[in-house]
């Protein structure tokens, strides 16, 4: 799932001073930010120091991985970095620079440097200043260009992102280091399969007065989930109503789209789906008791000897416990391939007598 | 529950999604082997507030010529590792620096559908909580993850289990007294997600809100294909997936292995039975060939031989520890739930997919 921003037409990107046979440059660049260093840039900027600077906005590093030729950039993580800034000087502490991005390197060594952001979409001579800063050959990104993100955080408005990447320009050298030129570049938020439902549960949370949420349990979530999918064919069944009763236009496109996804019902004869149906149900019943009749027994050497005994009752259908025994019997049929050698449940039987006198000592 | 209560330190953890998500990202990219990393936050009024984590820095497995497990099982045991403290103090440090809470409360690891509890975890959150009472393990587990739902919880050892593992002696005998069984050994805390209120206008933000109340219709099939409608994350229409199999399949492999190293720990108290058995028969056959030696001494009017002797003689063999079995017992318990929760939302899929195909 990628959140993209609006169509982009990528004309040129400038042409950093590059190294003798190292033409990569000028091929377009894409920026691709995951949803970890999007918070943390959030979190950085709620924790910003308000006594006794007076800048309004936080800058940090951004980490991540560069494709091999260069053209795509991915941001996992970000750091902050200390700053002060007033309205002739900029400070920024490059010791800590310097030691954290080591700290973090180590944790992940793939990883490298790529750039910085800042939290207001603000352009300015300092920028200028931290971005030569981060694209030199010696603390810098050289020769692959500095990624420069922006998020502003001005309370009231919406959360913007915007990524650059920049050319040395000067009208004389002397002022080169604190100029250069921002172009804008593409960028999208990616979220990978296994953050989705992290961001689920952050989303559920967004929603909810207190801005928390518990995490929910499997069955809770499948409530939720679908309730969400009977609004949502509710409103479907709503707006085709509607339609229907000529209150307002139809459209060919969603009809369409809706036959179709109609015809996608499977054809299957109903003595089949039973069958299917019973298979898979009972696959469900045979492996609930197996696993859930060790539980109440406390004692640890009976509980013990129990745990194999109702496991081999969900097999087999032996009457090891009442229960495990007459569900487990239904599903022999396919359970029989997780029992273990067929001799085994006869030692099983003497290892819970073995245990008890053992006990007693 | 009184006692329960004042037994506990905090009654829930509260994690920030920057927290979760650093989590998730880290825990899916080293999948599968374990990762483990640090969490800072603080605690007050009983909720136990994390609010960053880092994780903590992996050995190159090409230079040491490793295997996969063996990378696991050095992230496993990161935590507890000496460069890894220090490590975690100066990040710390580091953090302190940018207003960034600057305790350390706990730590975190990946899993692999459930199976987390084990020597090494015991080990890991022991030493954090020898430290400092208010610390917890966060247990993500990717592969359940992966289907839909969220699975990050959160543990801490219990009070009696502290006691019994300082003294290191898990005999059958110390756990008879002390009541202890592997339901004790850990308790599970709530976990609580959370948000800061900029992340909460940043999360309104995605899928973004079409920019007018009226959507135009669309013109063509194309159309609608090309700009697919962008689902909220939540509630996820993940969790509606009907594979059953391979979960199953998947916890009931895991469930025999822990019933094998049942097993072999079950031999292993057997040998010691027999042992000790053996040993025992031993004694007192050399206590009554003492004893009749003594009446023959007595009765010659001679000094009798020391009886205690045996002491010294024999050695009775050391009995293993029980602590293996019962994490094993608290493993299973742990499949066993898990197969309890997914039946519980399978089988209410499958009603409802009958319900759907087959109309009464």
């Amino acid at each position: 799932m990628a959140v993209e921003q609006e169509h982009f037409v990528h004309l040129a990107r400038p042409l950093a001073p590059t190294a003798l046979g190292f033409a990569a440059g000028s091929a377009p660049l894409t920026v691709n930010i995951q949803p970890q260093a999007v918070f943390s840039v959030i979190d950085h900027a709620v924790r910003r120091d308000t006594r006794d600077t007076q800048s309004t906005r936080v800058i940090g590093a951004l980490v991540g991985t560069r494709s091999e030729d260069g053209s795509e950039v991915e941001v996992r993580s970000t750091f902050a970095i200390p700053h002060t800034e007033n309205e002739d000087q900029v400070e920024v502490d490059v010791e800590y620079q310097k030691n954290m991005l080591a700290l973090t390197l180590k944790a992940s060594p793939r990883e490298t440097l790529l750039g910085w952001y800042t939290t207001s979409h603000e352009l300015n001579s300092f920028s200028a200043l931290i971005q030569n800063f981060f694209a030199s050959p010696e603390t810098g990104t050289f020769p692959h260009p500095a990624v420069h993100l922006t998020i502003s955080t001005e309370p009231g408005a919406g959360i913007e992102t915007k990524t650059y990447i920049s050319a040395p320009v000067a009208v004389s050298p002397d002022r080169a280091a604190e100029s250069c030129l921002f172009i804008e570049v593409p960028h999208k938020l990616l979220f990978t399969d296994a953050e989705r439902a992290a961001l689920g549960t952050s989303a559920a949370a967004a929603e909810s007065e207190s801005r928390s949420a518990p995490v929910f349990s499997d069955i809770e979530s499948l409530a939720q989930s679908l309730e969400s999918v009977s609004d949502l064919l509710d409103r479907v069944s709503g707006f085709v109503g509607e339609v229907l009763d000529e209150e307002r236009d139809g459209s060919h496109a969603l009809g369409q789209y809706l036959m179709n996804a109609l015809s996608l019902a499977p054809k299957v004869s109903s003595t089949q789906i039973e069958a299917d149906f019973n298979n898979h149900i009972q696959d469900g019943y045979a492996k609930r008791p197996a696993s859930a009749s060790p539980r109440p027994r406390s004692s640890a050497a009976t509980r013990r000897a129990a745990t194999r005994r109702s496991e081999g009752a969900g097999g087999a259908a032996a009457a090891a416990a009442p229960e495990g025994g007459k569900r487990g019997g239904r599903g022999g049929g396919r359970g029989g391939g997780q029992q273990r050698e067929p001799g085994s449940r006869g030692e099983w039987r003497v290892d819970a007598r073995q245990k008890k006198p053992k006990k007693e000592k | 529950m009184v006692d329960a209560q004042k037994d506990v330190p905090f009654q829930s953890a509260q994690v920030e999604s920057l927290v979760v998500m650093k989590i998730v990202k880290h825990c899916s990219s080293t999948f599968p082997t374990t990762a483990t990393g640090s969490l800072v936050g603080m605690d007050s009024n009983g909720v136990l507030e994390i609010t960053n984590a880092f994780p903590f820095p992996t050995v190159d497995v090409s230079t040491t010529d490793g295997h996969q497990s063996d990378a696991s099982s050095l992230a496993a045991a990161a935590p507890r590792a000496k460069a890894n403290i220090a490590y975690q103090s100066e990040m710390i440090r580091h953090l302190k620096e940018v207003n960034v809470d600057a305790n350390n409360v706990g730590w975190y690891t990946s899993a692999t559908m459930g199976n987390f509890i084990n020597l090494s975890f015991i080990e890991n959150q022991y030493h954090y909580q020898r430290d400092n009472d208010k610390t917890v393990a966060l247990v993500h587990d990717v592969s359940r993850s992966s289907q839909g739902a969220l699975s990050l919880r959160a543990f801490r050892l219990s009070a009696e289990f502290m006691a019994a593992y300082k003294e290191g002696k898990f005999t059958t005998e110390s756990l008879q007294k002390s009541k202890l069984t592997f339901r004790d050994i850990i308790v599970e805390v709530p976990v609580i997600v959370h948000n800061s209120h900029l992340l909460t206008s940043f999360l309104h933000q995605i899928p973004a809100p079409p920019d007018s109340a009226e959507i135009p219709l669309p013109a063509s099939l194309d159309d609608i294909r090309r700009d697919q409608a962008k689902l909220p994350a939540h509630p996820s229409f993940d969790t509606l997936d009907l594979s059953i199999d391979p979960f199953l399949e998947k916890t009931c492999d895991l469930l025999l292995d822990s019933i094998e190293s049942h097993y072999s720990d079950l031999n292993n108290h057997q040998y010691y039975q027999r042992q000790l058995t053996r040993e025992q028969f031993k004694i007192t056959q050399w206590q009554t060939k003492r004893k009749a030696e003594n009446a023959a001494r007595l009765a010659a009017k001679q000094q009798p031989l020391p009886e205690d002797e045996w002491q010294r003689l024999f050695k009775l063999p050391q009995e293993p520890s029980r602590l293996e079995g019962m994490l094993n017992a608290r493993q299973v318990e742990q499949y066993s739930k898990q197969v309890d929760g997914f039946t519980a939302t399978i089988t209410s899929k499958m009603f409802a997919v009958r319900g759907n195909l087959l109309p009464e």
